[in-house]
C-alpha cells in the first residue's frame, strides 16, 4: 500500500476512531492502541477492500470488532435487549449546562452509558456514519439502532444530571481533553 | 405518524444536517415543522444533541499516536510483504500447478479438439435434408447472406441469442449451441454455421477466412470478435472463393 494513501486514511480517520475507542475501552492508553491496531490490520489486509469510499466504515467496524474480540461481554450485551421501555423523555440538564461542562466530563458520562446503546450513540454522536452505516456496521436493523439511540440518549442525560448535580457541589476542573486515563 | 413515532425517528437525525437529504427522516422533519410541540421538542433535541457532538469534538488524541500509527504502519505493511508473496501462497501455487496441467493437456489436445468441431460440423453439412431454421433473425441473417454483395470474412450482423431463441436451426456440440441456418447465391446452396468463441476456446481460427476441401466439400472458416464462422459448400472450393 502506498505510504501517502496510508497517511491521508490515517489523517481523515485517526482522530474519529480514537473518540469511539475512548468510548469503549474508557481509557486513553487502550483506546491508543485499539486505534493503531485498526490501522495495523488495514496496513496488512485493507489494499483488497476495492472500494474507498467504504474505508471509513471499514475502519469502524474493524476497530469495534478488534474490541469485541479482546472481551467477553456478549452474555450481558444480549441480556440488555431485553429491558423494559424507555421512560418518556426523561429530564435533562439544559443546553447550557451541556456547553459549560467540561469535555472530559461529558464523555465520562457516555462511557456510563450501558456498552449495547453506548456504541451506536457514539458513533451518532461524532456524525461520521448515518444510523443507516452504523446499523450495517452492527449488523442490526434500522429500527434496533433507533431504539438503541434513544435508550442511549435516556441514560445519558441521566448520568449529565447526576454529573451536574454531583459538580454542584464539588466542582473539579478538568483541564487536559489530552491523552488521560478516564476510569 | 403520530408525534411519538416522529420522535423516534428525529431522535436519530444528526445535528450537523447530514441527513437532510434521508428520505426516512422528511415526513417527520415535515410534521415537527406544522407541530409546535413537536417542534419545539426537536429544537431542543438537535441543541442538546448538537452540545455532546461538540464536546466529543473537543476530546483529542494523544499528541504522538498519529506518527505511532503510520511507523508502525510502515512496519507492517513490509512485514506483511515479506512474510509471503501473494504468489507464494500454497492456494496460489496449488491452482497455479492445476492450471500448467490444464494447459498442458489442452495443448495436447488442441489439434483434435479443432478437428474434432470441424469434423462435427462436416457431418452435419452432409445431412442438409435436415435443415432448416425458421424465425425473423434467422431471415434477417439469410438475407444479409443472400446479398450479392456480403462478403465472407467481413463483420456479419449476428445476434447469437436471438438466433437462438427465435427458431433458428440449432446443434448442440459438447453441451454447447451451434446456429445453422442455409443461404443462397447464383443458385448454390451454402450452409453457414455460427458458434460463440468463448463455447470453444480450444479452436483456433483467424480474422481471414481459410478454405479447406475436404471429400469433394469445401469449408470457409474465420472468425469475428465473439463468433466462429464456418461456411460449408458442396459446390466446390471456387464456389466459396467467389463469396470471398
Amino acid at each position: 500500500m502506498p505510504s501517502e494513501m496510508f497517511t491521508q486514511l490515517v489523517d481523515a480517520h485517526y482522530t474519529p476512531l480514537f473518540r469511539f475507542a475512548l468510548s469503549l475501552t474508557k481509557s486513553s492508553s487502550d483506546a491508543g492502541d485499539l486505534t493503531q491496531q485498526t490501522f495495523f490490520i488495514w496496513a496488512k489486509q485493507g489494499h483488497a477492500l476495492r472500494e474507498e469510499g467504504k474505508a471509513k466504515s471499514w475502519l469502524f467496524t474493524t476497530l469495534y470488532r478488534e474490541f469485541l474480540r479482546g472481551r467477553r461481554r456478549a452474555e450481558r450485551m444480549t441480556a440488555l435487549e431485553d429491558l423494559g421501555p424507555v421512560d418518556a423523555d426523561p429530564p435533562a440538564p439544559e443546553v447550557d449546562v451541556v456547553t459549560g461542562m467540561d469535555a472530559g466530563l461529558v464523555v465520562e458520562c457516555l462511557q456510563e452509558v450501558d456498552e449495547t446503546y453506548r456504541v451506536p450513540l457514539t458513533l451518532f454522536y461524532m456524525q461520521d456514519l448515518s444510523y443507516k452505516e452504523i446499523a450495517e456496521m452492527l449488523e442490526v436493523p434500522i429500527g434496533t439502532v433507533m431504539s438503541r439511540l434513544s435508550r442511549g440518549k435516556a441514560q445519558l442525560r441521566a448520568a449529565l444530571a447526576r454529573k451536574e448535580s454531583g459538580a454542584k457541589s464539588k466542582v473539579v476542573p478538568f483541564k487536559n481533553t489530552t491523552a488521560r486515563k478516564l476510569s | 405518524m403520530n408525534n411519538e413515532e416522529a420522535k423516534f425517528i428525529l431522535q436519530g437525525y444528526r445535528p450537523n444536517g447530514a441527513d437532510a437529504g434521508d428520505t426516512t427522516f422528511v415526513a417527520a422533519v415535515e410534521q415537527a415543522k406544522k407541530d409546535p410541540a413537536l417542534g419545539e421538542w426537536f429544537a431542543k433535541q438537535q441543541a442538546f444533541d448538537a452540545a455532546i457532538s461538540a464536546k466529543l469534538a473537543e476530546i483529542a488524541p494523544p499528541a504522538d499516536l498519529r506518527a505511532a500509527i503510520l511507523a508502525g504502519g510502515k512496519v507492517t505493511a513490509a512485514g506483511a510483504a515479506t512474510q509471503r508473496a501473494w504468489w507464494n501462497h500454497p492456494v496460489w501455487m496449488g491452482l497455479a500447478a492445476c492450471l500448467a496441467i490444464v494447459f498442458a493437456t489442452a495443448v495436447a489436445l488442441w489439434p483434435k479438439q479443432a478437428s474434432a468441431f470441424g469434423d462435427f460440423i462436416y457431418a452435419d453439412a452432409k445431412l442438409s435434408a435436415t435443415h432448416g431454421g425458421q424465425g425473423h433473425e434467422t431471415s434477417r441473417l439469410q438475407a444479409v447472406l443472400n446479398d450479392a454483395t456480403t462478403r465472407l470474412g467481413q463483420k456479419l450482423p449476428i445476434n447469437f441469442e436471438e438466433l437462438s431463441g427465435t427458431g433458428c436451426r440449432a446443434l448442440n456440440y459438447r453441451g454447447h449451441e451451434i446456429m445453422e441456418l442455409c443461404f443462397k447465391r447464383d443458385g448454390v446452396w451454402f450452409h453457414c454455421y455460427i458458434a460463440r468463441i468463448a463455447d470453444y476456446p480450444m479452436v483456433a481460427m483467424t480474422d481471414t477466412p481459410t478454405i479447406v476441401d475436404r471429400d469433394g466439400t469445401s469449408v470457409a472458416s474465420w472468425k469475428d470478435a465473439e463468433h466462429l464462422i464456418v461456411v460449408v459448400s458442396k459446390s466446390g472450393r471456387r464456389s466459396l472463393e467467389a463469396l470471398l
